[in-house]
């Protein structure tokens, strides 16, 4: 019979006897613990999506685009760190009001979402904007859109009543890639220099699905597939694609006594 | 366990929170089970099932052959190994069976005298259990998809049925009249769900991709269609705002009343608040679901934290409704799932599929069954069979003791 849960009533809650020397000592022994007292301030501590998110983050290789790029995460790959996907769900949320990340939309129908740290994403944006001359225009459009507001679909209202943006600066804006034609009159932010990404992405993500699609009963052991050199797979590591395709449930990750193996989905 | 009962009568503790702790305790250990099944009857998938809402002690269940059966789940006194039997059914060879396949049945809310049933004949027959013939009979236009009767109606006797026209019928068991129809769909009804707390709301999931909560007394159409995205704009300007990505194939409202759940052939299933229609944003993740037609959904009863069971191809995901995590994923069908129900008294799951089988889900909790030992037989008869006038002695050594002769 497998663990499962257990209502809190059936749990042992206090001792039988009341020991008041055992008692004053695990007083004493909780306070010296410092666990979960009413007055520290646990907003600091980073919370378990932002963990997960550094962590993916640091799979990520900049070198290997030669900088064309910030670090791109995919919202589904905190899905295969973190159980609970509407704690993270929740948890992204609230690092967006905060500020630290952006969330971009990818996808045919624009419905996947991808994430980027706003400190990166603005230092690569200087760097883009130094390179094609349209700097001081960068200069302007920084403070007053990307650090002010969090959503990332603008309409001609936004940008030319109330900030004060003309039809030129915006066409100088889509073609540096900083937005992206989505209607008549409105635009979304995006990222510039994305379409590398999107190539190598894709292309990685099909490869590491051939693998394993290849393989006898279309499953493999995880650590059989990191060692599996694909052409692919080589900008991007393999974790990043692993943690990907786990996450979009395009896999399950099964638990053996083998290790950990993927089994394509139906 | 005996000390949590001491402490119920000490009065540490309060009855309804031991109830509802081992109810919660039994449901999150469902396990196909090993000493019990129910008579196979259908020579076709399993549509829908229902138990009856007083006694729990029936339940009906609609096949795809037009057969409906009741069968009864109770077993006094306990034995190790039961198969519900079937108390009556109505088969191929009755005049009034339905012609097309049964979609949903369900029992009458108030007592198990009567209960109705719609099918793909465009007919919704309202049954006497007792005598087993239908005592009414709503023709609709078009084929009936799904049908369902407020479990809580004092004010009225109204059936809710949804049919491929893109508008929900209410067919009135008082008057006989079918007259009353729920116009705001523009694609056919799939499902239709009436709250459990609240007796005037009705939901319907159609597959225009979008839910209508409609209150019944209102004459000007329905109260709110659901958003998935809550309001905000997400693809061009003029893109209409729908509850799921797809077809709209289940609907559940918790026992509160407070939640509906919803499945879709998105892939998704969404968790609405009901007062205010919104989407909760609970993430259940990708549950794969290409039915065309309605599958039934059940969400616990009496247990904390609510659980939803909801089928998926040929498993069913339990879900913990408020959290979104998958509690467990029951494998035991051999094709796809078309309906579940929760039996609330003993915390078993029914499910009944493409595979004609009825299967039951009960608690493991460890329990060990002793056996009986066989009841003594009578001093003349002898277990020995005889053959050919000889005694043959079953555990004597049938090889020849000698080497030489036979």
């Amino acid at each position: 019979m497998k663990r499962a849960f257990m209502p809190s009533l059936f749990k042992n809650k206090r001792p039988r006897t009341v020991n008041i020397l055992a008692a004053e000592s695990a007083e004493r022994q909780q306070l010296t613990d410092g666990a979960v007292s009413g007055d520290e301030d646990l907003s600091d501590l980073p919370s378990d999506t932002k963990a997960a998110l550094t962590y993916l983050r640091s799979l990520f290789d900049v070198h290997r685009f030669e900088g064309r790029i910030p670090p791109i995460l995919l919202k589904h790959q905190l899905y295969s760190v973190i159980q609970n996907k509407t704690q993270v769900d929740r948890e992204v949320d609230q690092l967006r009001d905060k500020k630290e990340i952006k969330i971009f939309r990818y996808g045919k129908d624009g419905d996947e979402f991808c994430i980027v740290f706003t400190a990166d994403y603005i230092s690569h944006v200087r760097k883009i904007a130094t390179q094609q001359g349209v700097s001081a225009l960068i200069d302007r459009f920084i403070p007053e859109i990307l650090e002010k507001m969090n959503n990332i679909t603008f309409s001609r209202q936004t940008l030319c009543d109330v900030h004060g943006f003309k039809d030129k600066e915006i066409t100088m804006l889509v073609i540096a890639g900083m937005l992206t034609v989505r209607d008549v009159g409105s635009w979304w932010l995006s990222i510039p220099g994305a379409g590398i990404f999107m190539k190598n992405f894709s292309k990685g993500r099909q490869s590491v699905l051939r693998a394993i699609k290849k393989a006898k009963y279309r499953e493999i052991l995880q650590k059989e597939l990191e060692e599996r050199k694909l052409q692919a797979v080589k900008k991007l590591s393999m974790m990043y694609h692993i943690h990907d395709v786990i996450g979009a449930e395009l896999v399950t990750k099964i638990k053996t006594t083998s290790g950990i193996i993927l089994r394509l989905d139906e | 366990m005996l000390n949590v009962l001491a402490e119920r009568s000490w009065g540490n503790v309060r009855p309804s929170q031991v109830h509802r702790a081992e109810a919660t305790r039994r449901t999150f250990r469902l396990q196909l089970s090993k000493h019990r099944d129910v008579q196979r009857i259908h020579s076709s998938g399993i549509n829908s099932l229902d138990i009856d809402p007083i006694d729990y002690k029936f339940m009906l269940s609609g096949g795809a052959d037009g057969v409906i059966a009741i069968y009864d789940l109770e077993c006094i006194p306990e034995v190790k190994e039961f198969t519900c039997e079937t108390v009556c059914t109505i088969g191929r060879s009755n005049r009034h069976v339905h012609k097309h396949s049964v979609e949903t049945v369900q029992w009458y809310p108030r007592d198990t005298g009567m209960f109705t049933s719609s099918s793909m004949d465009t007919t919704l027959k309202v049954w006497d259990t007792n005598a087993l013939k239908p005592a009414e009979r709503f023709v609709l236009g078009k084929g009936i998809y799904s049908h369902h009767m407020s479990p809580v109606a004092n004010k009225h006797c109204l059936i809710a049925v949804g049919t491929i026209d893109p508008h929900a019928t209410l067919c009135d068991l008082k008057s006989g009249s079918s007259t009353h129809i729920l116009k705001g769909h523009k694609a056919s009804v799939v499902c239709v769900q009436w709250s459990s707390k609240d007796e005037f709301l009705l939901a319907t999931g159609s597959r225009d991709n979008k839910i209508l909560m409609w209150d019944i007394r209102q004459a000007k159409g329905s109260l709110m269609s659901l958003d998935q995205h809550n309001g905000e704009v997400v693809k061009g300007s003029s893109a209409v705002s729908t509850a799921h990505s797809g077809h709209v194939n289940g609907l559940c409202f918790t026992e509160n009343g407070l939640h509906l759940v919803s499945c879709g052939t998105d892939n998704r299933v969404r968790l609405w608040d009901t007062l205010n229609g919104k989407n909760t944003l609970i993430n259940y993740g990708k549950v794969s679901n290409n039915m065309r037609k309605c599958i039934e959904i059940c969400t616990s009863s009496g247990v904390q934290p609510d659980v939803a069971f909801i089928p998926s191809g040929s498993d069913i995901d339990m879900f913990d409704v408020f959290s979104g995590e998958t509690d467990s994923t029951m494998k035991g069908h051999y094709n796809n799932v078309n309906c579940c129900v929760f039996h609330p008294l003993y915390q078993e799951v029914y499910s009944g599929g493409n595979d004609s089988n009825i299967l039951i889900w009960e608690p493991d909790m460890g329990h060990i069954h002793f056996e009986e030992p066989p009841p003594k037989k009578l001093a003349g008869a002898s277990k020995v069979k005889k053959f050919n006038g000889n005694e043959i002695n079953a555990t004597a050594d049938t090889w020849s003791s000698s080497d030489e002769g036979d």
